[in-house]
């Protein structure tokens, strides 16, 4: 990486080649003819700093940008709710590895010191007196503003900052300037600290760069994983829940340009954790059959409302609750589709096609009138209506053996016809039912069509079995 | 003689796995009762265990298995009933007169084997429906044992319908019933269950109120008719 023509920074097999810091465009090609040499990107990481900040607005929503690509969080308030300091530092570090990047995490009681710590990775002192003592072996040139007088501490034999501290006040004032006390006061808490705290923008939209061209979703989740970092901290910084988002999958542009490929997920139940956004994505890309190389991702939310925490109960309900179930059937819809998981909407009717019919589980309207829904195609005594558990899609003609249906064996008649005779409007049915048991006593219900029969021997069908 | 009382002991003192072979296991897992006297006597912890696999072979789908399991789907009612891959659409009707409510019912239709083992296993971890029904005819043993591992995990009451042939082959599932038509009710073989082996196929009278009502007068109603079956005749 490369700052001004001079080596900024470089990986670990460069550095065994030889490559220094500091050094030029041309002595690291004539080390290493083949290096990958980068241009520092001041805008790409700036960018890369506000995805962070915004990933990290779920934890404490007083994040503030600090110098030197540091984030300072303000932690204070919610070491409780994400039990205590070592557990919140790990999902940090979790989430930022997430969005790809490396942390040096730090915390102690004041912003600064935990801003010293972190230059120099030196621990997390939760007590005063302990950061004082770990903040008084650090190197003085850790301060930005000590820096410019670095070949003056040198002389006077001044390396940390617990000696810097023993210096007399004044006279460090006028050789120095305030800027350096201000920061030694603020890193040990003698005076209070002012932060600029990042605002969480007005709608979320967030875009991804890929590294590569990708084809293979599951890497395309790891990126949308990112993206959905970041939409959770926005989400919890404003105290919002979710309903629908849009991933927009961009195409290489030029001469083979296609628009870019949309996902839209919709939420039944509102949400804003990633864990169940995450698995839904996964089995939607896993269905998604890409047409080109993706080189680019976008995530919007398209319908947010206020978020409505969960009420906790103190003795759980075994089955879990209506959302669990919901979150589930979410999941099952993700992946079988919509079509396929199915929730019966009884209707009154004598046919029993007609009857028996099956929709799209978020077809059915939302709570409070479903019951009623479902009543109201029931009829009155369930058990005057002699029923199959299963209905056959299609009815099966039967054929005759000696006047009678024959269907693996022998059919005999169990019981009185019932006669359905409806539907002049749509679909006529002129049809007398009967429950049949064949020879090794299953029970099946055949009908014998009674119109258009005249003529020729009685045509009778199967149409159901009885589970 | 210290020694020779403790082998003495009945075993279930010991341990609450320990079971004698002439005689049933304790369940270790909730059951729901049967609701058929004569089945829940010979199933260990007196009804269909909770959370764990349980085989029914069936020689062809429609031979009563719904009736046989109607008590239990009745009792679990209160949470969601999920049909997955059933041999043909379920009619809600009939079911609502067997006690499971429209409202509850989910039916699943996967296009893939490996699509509805996903599911399966997908609904058993939720923890958040009372029963789930599995209609498989050819489930590899590693997919057995894997949706036995997801039922263990929740309070589910789950049944895998296979066909007779499926009877041959190793399964981890702790019962395993086969059932065959017979008239007026099933047969029950128990193919495997943690207790005496048990030969002898138990008939189960399967009641259908349907067919009492319709039945001709002068037909010959097979054996005991539950006091359930008794009521719902004087009422019509």
């Amino acid at each position: 990486m490369l700052e001004g023509e001079r080596v900024l920074i470089a990986s670990a097999g460069a550095q065994a080649a030889g490559v220094k810091t500091g050094m030029r465009r041309g002595g690291v090609l004539m080390l290493l003819p083949d290096a990958r040499i980068h241009e520092r990107m001041p805008a790409l990481e700036a960018e890369a700093r506000q995805a962070v900040a915004l990933a990290l607005l779920q934890y404490t929503p007083q994040v503030a940008e600090a110098e030197e690509a540091t984030m300072l969080m303000d932690v204070g308030a919610s070491l409780r709710l994400f039990g205590g300091i070592r557990a919140l530092c790990a999902r940090v570090r979790e989430n930022v590895h997430a969005l790809g990047f490396t942390a040096c995490i730090a915390c102690a009681p004041t912003a600064r010191g935990a801003w010293l710590l972190a230059r120099a990775s030196a621990g997390r002192p939760v007590r005063m007196a302990s950061l004082v003592r770990r903040l008084d072996r650090l190197d003085v040139l850790l301060a930005p503003p000590a820096r410019a007088y670095a070949a003056w501490f040198e002389g006077i034999g001044c390396a940390t900052l617990g000696e810097l501290r023993r210096l007399p006040r004044p006279g460090l004032q006028r050789r120095c300037g305030g800027a350096l006390l201000d920061l030694l006061d603020a890193a040990y808490g003698l005076s209070p600290e002012l932060h600029e705290w990042i605002a969480p923008p007005e709608r979320f939209q967030a875009r991804l760069e890929l590294f590569d061209r990708i084809e293979d979703a599951e890497l395309l989740l790891a990126g949308a994983r990112r993206l959905l970092l970041q939409l959770v901290g926005w989400l919890c910084a404003r105290q919002l829940a979710v309903e629908r988002i849009a991933f927009r999958l961009e195409h290489e542009r030029g001469r083979v340009a296609r628009p870019p490929t949309s996902l839209e997920v919709a939420l039944a139940e509102p949400a804003w954790r990633d864990e169940h956004l995450v698995r839904l994505l996964r089995e939607r890309l896993a269905r998604l059959a890409l047409d080109a190389p993706v080189i680019g991702l976008a995530l919007e939310a398209l319908q947010v409302r206020p978020m409505a925490p969960v009420s906790e109960s103190l003795f759980p309900e075994p089955g879990g609750t209506e959302e669990d179930r919901m979150r589930m059937l979410e999941l099952l819809v993700a992946r079988l589709g919509a079509d396929n998981v199915l929730q019966p909407l009884p209707r009154a009717d004598y046919r029993p096609e007609q009857a028996n019919a099956w929709v799209p589980v978020q077809a059915i309207p939302p709570h409070k009138t479903r019951d009623k829904a479902f009543e109201a195609g029931l009829p009155l005594d369930l058990m005057s209506l002699p029923r199959p558990t299963w209905l056959l899609a299609k009815p099966i003609a039967l054929l005759m053996r000696d006047h009678r249906p024959f269907y693996g064996s022998p059919l005999r008649m169990a019981s009185n016809p019932e006669r359905i005779e409806a539907g002049w409007w749509n679909g006529p049915q002129t049809r007398d039912y009967f429950i049949a048991e064949g020879q090794d006593h299953t029970l099946y219900w055949v009908y014998r069509e009674r119109i258009g029969a005249d003529d020729t021997e009685p045509r009778w069908f199967l149409h159901g079995l009885f589970g | 003689m210290h020694c020779s009382d403790s082998i003495s002991a009945a075993p279930e003192s010991l341990h609450p796995s320990l079971w004698r072979a002439s005689q049933l296991a304790r369940a270790g897992t909730r059951c729901v009762d049967t609701g058929h006297a004569a089945l829940s006597a010979q199933l260990p912890g007196g009804g269909w265990p909770t959370g764990a696999l349980t085989d029914l072979l069936l020689q062809q789908p429609g031979i009563g298995e719904m009736r046989l399991l109607r008590p239990a789907l009745a009792e679990v009612a209160a949470r969601r009933i999920v049909l997955l891959q059933p041999p043909h659409p379920p009619q809600a009707l009939a079911l609502a007169a067997l006690g499971v409510p429209p409202s509850q019912l989910i039916w699943l239709r996967a296009g893939r084997t490996a699509d509805a083992l996903w599911a399966a296993e997908q609904v058993l971890r939720s923890g958040s429906c009372g029963a789930l029904l599995c209609w498989q005819n050819h489930v590899r043993s590693d997919s057995l044992r894997r949706l036995h591992l997801a039922a263990q995990a929740g309070e589910t009451l789950f049944f895998l319908m296979r066909p007779l042939a499926a009877g041959q082959d190793a399964s981890p599932a702790p019962l395993r019933l086969a059932l065959r038509p017979q008239a007026g009710g099933v047969e029950i073989d128990f193919v495997k269950r943690r207790g005496p082996q048990r030969d002898a196929p138990l008939f189960l009278p399967l009641t259908s109120h349907l067919l009492q009502r319709h039945a001709p007068m002068d037909r010959t109603t097979p054996a005991p008719v539950t006091a359930r079956g008794l009521q719902s005749q004087m009422v019509h």
